[in-house]
């Protein structure tokens, strides 16, 4: 970390560059070490810290940008200089209604000092107690254990002026056999709240009562997903039309279902980059504020989310949403809904299906209606007469997402944050779908 | 330069490394994207600092910093080793890096012109040009169009006495456009999906593209697909990939499969293992006797090609598939010699602040003997099919599906009708050993994927794959 004023000079530093009248500079700051294992081993170890300079300069209806590492005074000055040259060489953007008008995002506070000093001794000896938990069970713990911070700082000629520093801390583990794998996932930005031992539990029991799967042949399941592979859902969804760049564009999910009922009235969506419940950052790389954004209410798809430049378009104002410095507006603290279920009350209701761990290699097969292709992975088992009867190999689906999620038939009153590595984080519930349609089967 | 190097290797060693390596890397990226008629993004990325590399007691710890002075030298090389001595908490041995590698030497990927000095205005004109005529297509929704070019700049030092330079330039660039309509939507792109074509080249790749040439082509196809016939669904059939797609099924179902790391497990908790376990080197039919499939890091423009690997391992040429019977895999040092074999420099960070780790080179299937017309004529019935829209693998390499952004009927030995979402599925060996024609060298092109996702901390890694349309028999189409 570099801490706020630090920031704050840099940005001021930047924006105090001749020539430049119109400008937003965003600096991002990380420290992020990692200690990482396979086979019971330590295989990596890590720790890095880079803070990037964003700036975007403006001349009328153009922008020009530039991005440095180099924070010096001649780095900064370089930067500025070639961020303005580029604006001059850009043609006029008729879409482009300037910077956006600050507001004033909320303090939240995710800065957690234990966290941030978190030392690879003490992910060491946590990473070393998930294997020999794994090895008392005859099986090998892979994953990771990982810790951080990340600053975020915007500063603009229009006045936006945003500092907001939080702490991460994750672990992966995935607990493997000869024919088996099971695996959880715990993140937080409190290192304290990382249960390590209940993880391994997690991943090992599974991987234990994987062992030996049999075939089942492909076709349409009523499937039990745990909150790992609704985190999937939600992140597909996300990426494939969940911005309003996408909407505009025709390609989204969305199109034509916008004020429609496209889900079943138990699911809801929101975005929420101030909630302490998900992996908060509560303004974007622009500066904005990042809104509380209802995407699915009871099943109604909603407006999606927007920077400046898509809002500008519709003459809307921004919801906070663009992700990165450059890029379409993306909505990546999602939450969903809990319902009045649970995992057993799923399975136990269930006369013949599948329970699903998590997804693997997601792709979008269609945009229309969010088809994808993946497998199941880590942990997928028959389900007959309301409960697990054995364990199946991996299975291949081919699936709309929108119409999966239009068929629900259960929602679990607990839901799990699932932090993902790029900052995208979900809280979600597990879910019983009444048709899911699986089209092959691995090895 | 040098004092900083070693700096850190002379550190290194009074506290207690066995080995230690540097890289400084210099990384300057000017990327343009035109969306729709605008220009999306206008900037020039630069990225300075560097990564030490550390075994104590045959464990190893990597730190980074983007602060490239003496001080902060010593920070990071003391961080590194006590990184690698924290790892020594759960070690099942010493890693053993095999003979020592003592490179020498500078390197520069050849190029014609350097891309950055091309002026930006040519290089806007050239993509508005291209986004115009696409523009002037009727039923085409939207518009993409970029140019990315990378100079990166690096300098490895290791105690072991290595000491290389390398200046590596990359060029990539590419148009789509996008249909809506008749409740579809359909893209076509050119020369590559996903973005854009990239090589290790000047501006000279570029210009070859000729990107506003081919963009009215572009657009018309992804128009016509809107009303193209589906693919047929779930039925069996012979199919003829294109080079472009074949590149992606390379990459997937073979280039990923023979990274040792992810072999022995590396990767097993992020995108998986291998079917391709060690038993099987040397003892296992992979493919059908017609391919032959080669790793190499010589072949410009392909991505993967550089003077010496992040460990400082010249770059070579290695036979991964011989006549169909697998043969070899992507190594770094230690795993090599854990199988008794030496590297064959297949490593590499991607950027400083990144551990090098196995990565692809350029792993491409070898020309065969077939001309396209007359592999086409010999095919009575079947789908000739191209360009990557989606992909999808499992965690051992084995089960995939593909989609392909265009397709075509073929029937007795012509092809035939559009076909739009056009999909295969199959599993690794079974597809390769149905494969019996592969195109001669006139059809082959090294293609290249500059978006390949692999460890945690993710690390996105830039490939080749060189490729000719190829033949498959009696593989699954039409999956929905």
């Amino acid at each position: 970390m570099i801490g706020r004023d630090r920031c704050e000079a840099v940005l001021s530093q930047t924006l105090d560059q001749p020539n430049i009248r119109e400008a937003d500079a965003y600096l991002s700051v990380q420290d992020l070490s990692l200690t990482r294992f396979a086979s019971n081993d330590i295989h990596q170890n890590v720790s890095h810290g880079n803070a990037q300079l964003h700036i975007r300069v403006v001349v009328g209806q153009r922008q020009g940008r530039a991005t440095t590492n180099d924070l010096s005074d001649g780095g900064i000055q370089k930067a500025a200089k070639l961020a303005h040259q580029n604006a001059l060489l850009m043609p006029e953007d008729p879409d482009f209604n300037g910077l956006p008008i600050p507001g004033s995002p909320p303090q939240v506070a995710t800065h957690d000092s234990d966290t941030e000093s978190y030392g690879p001794a003490s992910r060491s000896q946590v990473v070393a107690s998930v294997c020999r938990l794994a090895e008392a069970s005859g099986l090998e713990a892979s994953g990771f254990f990982r810790n951080g911070t990340q600053e975020t700082a915007v500063l603009s000629t229009k006045g936006a002026r945003a500092y907001h520093a939080g702490t991460f801390a994750g672990l992966l583990v995935m607990a493997i056999s000869n024919t088996s794998a099971g695996w959880s996932k715990g993140g937080s930005w409190r290192v304290e709240d990382i249960d390590s031992g209940a993880l391994a539990t997690e991943a090992v029991d599974k991987a234990l009562r994987g062992q030996n799967p049999r075939t089942v042949e492909p076709g349409e399941y009523t499937v039990v997903l745990d909150p790992y592979a609704v985190d999937d859902m939600l992140g597909s969804l996300s990426l494939y039309g969940m911005g309003a760049q996408a909407v505009q564009e025709e390609r989204s999910w969305m199109n034509g279902l916008i004020g429609e009922r496209a889900m079943s009235p138990q699911i809801s969506i929101w975005d929420d980059g101030a909630d302490l419940e998900g992996w908060p950052v509560p303004f974007d790389a622009e500066g904005v504020p990042r809104q509380h954004t209802q995407l699915i209410q009871e099943g109604v798809v909603l407006d999606p989310v927007h920077n400046s430049y898509t809002a500008g378009k519709e003459g809307r104002r921004s919801t906070g949403h663009q992700f990165a410095f450059t890029g379409p507006p993306v909505a990546s603290n999602l939450f969903m809904q809990t319902g009045d279920s649970s995992l057993e009350k799923m399975i136990a209701s269930t006369q013949r299906g599948l329970y699903i761990t998590r997804f693997h290699y997601t792709r979008l097969v269609h945009n229309r209606n969010c088809v994808m292709t993946g497998m199941t992975r880590d942990g997928t088992f028959l389900i007959e007469d309301g409960q697990l009867s054995y364990p199946v190999k991996d299975l291949r689906f081919t699936q709309s997402y929108v119409e999966a999620l239009a068929g629900v038939e259960a929602v679990g009153s607990q839901s799990k944050l699932v932090l993902n590595e790029v900052g995208f984080a979900t809280k979600v519930p597990a879910l019983k779908i009444g048709r899911f349609n699986f089209t092959g089967v691995t090895v | 330069m040098d004092d900083l190097l070693s700096r850190a290797l002379d550190l290194a060693e009074v506290r207690g490394a066995g080995y230690a390596d540097i890289r400084i890397v210099r990384t300057v990226q000017e990327r343009i994207s035109l969306r729709n008629g605008v220009v999306d993004t206008l900037s020039v990325d630069e990225s300075l600092g560097f990564g030490v590399r550390v075994l104590v007691n045959g464990c190893w710890g990597f730190a980074s910093s983007h602060d490239l002075t003496g001080k902060e030298i010593d920070r990071i090389t003391a961080l590194a080793v006590d990184i690698a001595k924290a790892s020594g908490t759960l070690s099942k041995g010493a890693v053993d890096l095999g003979p020592p590698v003592t490179s020498r030497g500078t390197y520069t990927t050849p190029i014609e012109e350097d891309p950055f000095t091309i002026s930006t205005d040519h290089k806007l004109a050239l993509l508005m040009d291209a986004d115009q005529r696409m523009a002037a297509v009727k039923g085409v929704r939207s518009r993409q169009g970029n140019m990315v070019f990378i100079k990166e700049e690096k300098t490895f030092a290791n105690s072991e006495g290595a000491h290389v330079e390398q200046t590596v330039y990359e060029a990539g660039g590419g148009i789509a456009a996008n249909a809506v309509g008749n409740n579809e939507i359909q893209r076509r792109s050119y020369p590559q999906s996903m973005g854009r074509q990239q090589g290790c080249a000047g501006w000279e790749y570029i210009t070859a593209m000729d990107l506003p040439g081919n963009a009215e082509r572009v657009a018309t196809e992804a128009v016509a697909l809107l009303t193209a016939d589906p693919c047929p669904s779930g039925i069996v059939t012979d199919i003829i990939i294109g080079g472009a797609q074949l590149a992606l099924q390379i990459h997937e179902s073979c280039g990923h499969a023979i990274e040792l790391d992810r072999v022995l497990g590396a990767e097993a908790a992020y995108a998986g293992t291998s079917f391709l376990t060690t038993d099987k080197l040397n003892n296992f039919r992979y493919a059908s006797d017609v391919v032959n499939i080669t790793a190499d890091s010589l072949r410009v423009p392909g991505l993967g090609t550089y003077g010496w690997d992040d460990e400082g391992v010249p770059s070579q040429s290695t036979p991964i598939v011989t006549n169909g019977e697998f043969v070899g895999y992507l190594m770094s040092r230690e795993t090599a010699t854990g199988l008794g074999l030496t590297s064959n420099g297949c490593v590499r960070a991607a950027s400083w602040n990144r551990i090098p780790m196995i990565r692809m080179t350029n792993v491409s299937i070898e020309p065969g003997t077939w001309k396209l017309d007359d592999l086409i004529a010999d095919t009575d019935d079947g789908i000739f099919l191209e360009m990557n829209r989606s992909w999808s693998i499992d965690d051992k390499r084995y089960n995939f599906q593909f989609g392909a952004e265009v397709g075509y009927e073929i029937k007795n030995g012509k092809l035939g009708r559009l076909l739009r979402n056009t999909t295969y599925t199959g599993i690794t060996p079974e597809f390769w050993n149905s494969c019996d024609a592969v195109c001669d060298a006139d059809h082959w092109q090294m293609w290249g994927t500059p978006n390949c996702g692999k460890g945690q901390p993710g690390q996105i890694g830039h490939t080749g794959h060189g490729a000719a349309p190829a033949r498959f028999r009696n593989v699954r189409v039409g999956v929905l």
